[in-house]
């Protein structure tokens, strides 16, 4: 893929001469279909579910109507549908730009994980590293594996909740999903077991995590609560340039799920992931969502609040640099009484970058007693800077309250020149000011994280203004 | 063209200019009408607004061949009112050139009716409101044109009034020159179907514009409003109360061209019986329109459990040091003003429509300028 619609970036945007053990070819066809199933030996039932997921997606038109512009530069026989990384491409470290390096000294990545992440061969040895952890997740029955060993040792409780979430036919790209789906994670908590670690899908063994059209399957049983975290400050090299993601969340009575999402993709990939989240009674899920890389993202994390006192939250940062359009958001559909929701995005617009928030909260007939929260803010910081922000609101009946407020504003000049009169440079003066506006959102992401994203942000910062 | 003689090489350069320029933005919009089709489900700016419904309806009574009728007056304009006719070529070409918020398809209809109305060229500070008053038959389709002079001080109240069953679409566009001071009132009334499409032109004078609408079935109003230069001051109210099964469909945008002007909005609604309501706005900040401030706001108040708002206030800003802020909130009745006004011995149907009355004061007091 050498001709994108977007404006190059060139960091990240470098190739390694791939190998790949399973490879099925550009575009997707009912043959794609039959090698991705003959490799991945699954069973019928599935081949013919993948199928008829192809004929919808061929049938089902482009979102053009509501969605930017940019989406239809998609070439869907551009993309290749199944790569399996069987054989372990061989690349070295010193292969690796300087770039890269650069960044990765900086966000203070381990060693181990740097070699994973620019995808040198990857020795990443997560068996020994969470051995201990993996025993214990099982002594309390908690199921953690890739969605294919899900589907195949696990159909009694995989399958009823499949596509339950989000049906094939919800948009094109759910279709595109279920279609070609490889990886992502299938995770069962069972009744009251509360996790105190994070699951991290790096250290799952076998891991097809990174993949293209990841599927995410996340139970959490009655009064059961977690923590799963994916992706990771870092920017990423990727050979596949479509990443269509489907996560579905199911929070049964009184659980508690909270899924955080970082992502840095290189600018020539397109981030088109559907998530989505059902709340049942007393239930509370939570999307914590940091976009910070790929050329075009549209991600729209939703919970349905379909159980009374549900809970639904998003805290959202989305960071859009030259190149880059970030559309992210926020759906809540309040589908019980006394249900409660909260939103809170923020995004950044560097240089020619262009965010933008685009949210629908909607409060079903009949449901009292429901609240909503959202807030977005938006911070410019070059003259040349684009964001956007386009919320619907629907409410029905008079026993809920809803309510929207968003704001746009610059980084103070005063507040720079007093901090650069101090001695710091415009660059550190910049990036302490766009850590000010984050800081909030940033405690609610875990440690490691959130030390990752100050970093990085100070890097954005050092690039383009100092 | 036709050159006077005292005009110089550079001036008529420039009108050579502005003519071509003029040519090219009128075949741009004939081409726009040609590709307009009848607003659909895939209409963005029809979104909530049920356009199966209501456009097409709308659309097929203005294809029909039934004739455009209704009656068109106007008071306290002396000089300022002039009838509008079918052979009015400049006011045709103003109107070619308005801007709709997903409605091309029903303005290019409106075009082929051209011919009802009023145009109000305000040269001189008038001491009473004018007063425009159409009442329409089965179908009407008026135009409004108001120009209001630099330095002029002017109130212009509009008044559509329909029967049972009657339908209207109807078009205003408001030129406002520089220094100039306008304040716009327009009320509807009595509509099976209702659509306004404004458009206001702020080139550096201040405006006030309010609308409501009251007994109609459907009603949906696009305003546009541009604003030229820095001086500019525009600001647009709504306030209405809806009952029975009556829909309010609202499209407002703030098209900032210049950076340094202001610009604010706050559109309220009271909500009992099955009545709909749907707002959606956008403030359009153009590249290079720095040290814009631009305000948007839509409140509502759900008095019934059968009630439903639609609201979508959005923003596009692509320039810098811009203060922009937009809110939305919906509501039921504060328990406590209620609970205070029922111990004071009102009773409570009494007391709910004044709290009412109270949160739509607000828009009427601020239009006002108290």
């Amino acid at each position: 893929m050498d001709e994108t619609p977007f404006q190059m970036d060139t960091r990240g945007a470098f190739s390694f001469p791939e190998n790949h053990k399973f490879d099925a070819g550009f575009g997707l066809t009912e043959e794609t279909i039959d090698y991705i199933c003959d490799v991945k030996g699954e069973p019928d039932w599935l081949r013919q579910f993948r199928k008829d997921a192809l004929r919808k997606f061929n049938e089902m038109p482009m979102p053009t109507h509501w969605a930017p512009a940019e989406i239809s530069g998609v070439d869907f026989d551009a993309f290749r549908y199944y790569l399996s990384h069987g054989a372990k491409p061989s690349r070295s470290w010193d292969e690796v730009p300087d770039d890269m390096k650069r960044t990765f000294e900086r966000l203070g990545v381990p060693e181990q994980e740097r070699a994973f992440l620019a995808g040198v061969d990857a020795q990443y040895d997560s068996e020994t590293a969470y051995a201990n952890m993996r025993e214990e997740l099982s002594k309390k029955g908690v199921i953690f594996v890739n969605s294919t060993e899900g589907l195949k040792e696990y159909e009694h409780i995989f399958r009823p909740w499949f596509g339950k979430v989000i049906p094939v036919g919800d948009n094109k790209f759910s279709a595109l999903n279920h279609a070609a789906f490889s990886g992502g994670s299938f995770i069962y908590v069972p009744k009251g077991v509360k996790l105190a670690q994070p699951l991290q899908a790096y250290f799952r063994i076998n891991s097809e995590s990174m993949g293209q059209f990841e599927r995410t399957l996340i139970i959490a049983d009655e009064g059961a609560e977690l923590m799963y975290m994916e992706g990771c400050t870092a920017p990423q090299y990727d050979s596949a340039t479509l990443h269509s993601g489907v996560v579905e969340l199911v929070a049964l009575k009184g659980a508690k799920i909270q899924y955080v999402t970082v992502q840095n993709w290189a600018t020539n990939v397109y981030n088109l992931v559907i998530q989505r989240g059902l709340a049942m009674e007393d239930a509370e899920i939570r999307w914590i969502d940091c976009n910070l890389g790929s050329g075009l993202t549209m991600k729209y994390p939703a919970v349905v609040l379909q159980g009374r006192r549900a809970r639904g939250e998003v805290v959202s940062i989305s960071l859009a640099h030259s190149g880059q359009l970030q559309d992210t958001g926020a759906r809540m559909i309040h589908a019980a009484p006394e249900t409660t929701s909260n939103i809170v995005a923020k995004s950044i617009s560097i240089g020619e970058g262009r965010a933008s928030y685009r949210g629908e909260v909607k409060v079903l007939k009949g449901m009292k007693g429901c609240k909503n929260n959202t807030e977005c803010d938006a911070l410019l910081i070059n003259a040349s800077s684009r964001t956007d922000t386009y919320p619907a609101i629907t409410v029905n009946g008079n026993a809920s309250a809803v309510q929207h407020e968003a704001s746009v504003s610059q980084v103070d000049e005063e507040m720079l020149f007093y901090m650069q009169q101090r001695g710091l440079t415009r660059a550190q003066a910049m990036s302490l000011a766009v850590n000010g506006f984050i800081n909030d959102l940033v405690k609610e992401f875990p440690m490691e994280y959130s030390v990752e994203l100050r970093r990085l942000i100070d890097l954005e910062m050092e690039d383009s203004i100092g | 063209m036709d050159f006077s003689q005292n005009m110089s090489m550079e001036e008529a350069f420039a009108l050579a200019e502005a003519e071509a320029k003029l040519n090219a933005a009128l075949q741009e919009s004939r081409e726009r009408f040609e590709q307009a089709v009848i607003p659909n489900r895939l209409n963005e700016d029809w979104r909530f607004g049920r356009p199966h419904k209501y456009a097409t309806a709308l659309a097929e009574l203005l294809q029909s061949s039934i004739a455009t009728q209704g009656e068109a007056t106007v008071q306290h304009a002396g000089e300022a009112a002039v009838r509008i006719t079918a052979e009015d070529e400049d006011l045709r070409q103003t109107e070619l050139l308005m801007p709709t918020i997903g409605s091309d398809a029903l303005l290019g209809m409106h075009l082929k009716r051209f011919g009802h109305g009023y145009a109000l060229y305000i040269e001189e500070s008038t001491p009473e409101p004018i007063v425009i008053t159409y009442r329409g038959g089965e179908l009407y389709t008026p135009s409004t044109f108001i120009m209001v002079a630099p330095g002029v001080k002017a109130h212009v109240i509009e008044h559509h009034i329909g029967i049972p069953g009657s339908c209207m679409l109807s078009t205003r566009n408001i030129q406002v020159a520089e220094g100039a001071e306008l304040k716009v009132e327009l009320t509807s009334k009595g509509w099976e179907r209702y659509l306004c499409i404004t458009n206001i032109q702020n080139m550096g004078g201040k405006v006030s514009h309010l609308t409501s609408h009251e007994d109609s079935s459907w009603v949906r109003e696009e305003t546009v409003a541009e604003i030229y230069t820095a001086e500019a001051d525009t600001r647009l109210f709504s306030a209405n109360s809806l009952g029975g099964s009556a829909v309010l469909d609202q499209h407002t945008k703030q098209i900032h061209h210049v950076g340094g002007a202001t610009s604010d909005l706050l559109y309220k609604n009271v909500l009992d019986g099955k009545a709909t309501a749907t707002f959606a706005g956008n403030i359009y900040v153009a590249p290079g329109a720095h040290n814009t401030d631009a305000y948007q706001s839509n409140r509502n108040m759900l008095l019934s459990e059968d009630a439903t708002v639609n609201s979508l206030p959005g923003l596009e800003i692509l320039a810098d040091k811009v203060r922009c802020s937009h809110g939305s909130a919906s509501a039921p009745m504060d328990e406590e003003q209620l609970f205070y006004l029922c111990s004071r011995g009102i009773p409570p149907y009494e007391a709910q429509k004044l709290v009412a009355q109270g949160f739509l004061e607000d828009v009427l007091s601020r239009f006002k300028g108290e």
